[in-house]
């Protein structure tokens, strides 16, 4: 029987938090697939990494808390979770400001780490 | 081999990162708002003309915004030529 050869995911996150429903839609998809068993990474790009702040405090604009919903990620399967480098110097944060630990890509690895995936989903 | 569809205008944090990440044997097609990006004379016109990948725009989206005589030197696509761009490259990316 012919097996067929599973596909891998990124998905790119470039959108911050609370401004749209981009950022639960992102989180909403990882957390499906990794119920699916789908194999996946993460790419924070831009401002999406953003939701990695750590001390996010959403109780009082009614929504639920991006730190802490990508802080559970570990808990379903995500292989790897990788964070674009000049978006972290752009917004002045170093790891220890982030709720995850990351794999830092740099300039040269961005489209090695895009061409390296079967599917690209940009949220 | 990616083909990037760009829908935001040239001053964004989207366009920046669109343009630091395509390399050349990728595309990038302008739509929606995008087009503008390629307004001839333009800084962001310059840094797609100073981009590696190949450049182009979907035309029904730039006549709407009345760029057709003013994308200087960037081709125009139609939606059959959009579809076979995303047939020819094994990824695509949205940028918006």
């Amino acid at each position: 029987m012919n097996t067929v050869p599973r596909k891998r995911s990124l998905i790119v996150v470039r959108h911050s938090p609370y401004g749209s429903s981009l950022a639960r839609s992102a989180t909403d998809l990882a957390l499906a697939m990794g119920a699916f068993e789908q194999d996946f990474d993460l790419l924070f790009m831009g401002a999406g990494v953003l939701q990695l702040l750590s001390d996010q405090d959403s109780a009082q604009i009614g929504l639920r808390s991006a730190g802490k919903v990508l802080s559970s990620l570990p808990l379903y399967d995500v292989e790897s979770v990788f964070v674009d480098g000049a978006a972290m110097r752009r917004y002045g944060l170093k790891a220890g400001d982030l709720v995850l630990p990351v794999n830092v890509v740099d300039d040269a690895g961005l489209h090695p780490l895009l061409s390296a995936a079967d599917h690209l989903v940009s949220c | 081999m990616i083909l990037h569809t760009l829908n935001c205008n040239g001053n964004s944090e989207s366009f920046r990162d669109c343009l630091r990440t395509a390399q050349s044997g990728d595309a990038i097609l302008l739509l929606g708002d995008g087009v503008y990006s390629a307004l001839a004379n333009s800084e962001s016109a310059q840094a797609l003309h100073d981009s590696a990948a190949k450049v182009m725009a979907l035309d029904t989206d730039a006549l709407a915004a009345g760029l057709e005589t003013r994308l200087g030197s960037i081709p125009l696509v139609d939606m059959d030529s959009f579809v076979a761009l995303s047939e020819y490259y094994p990824r695509q990316l949205a940028w918006y």
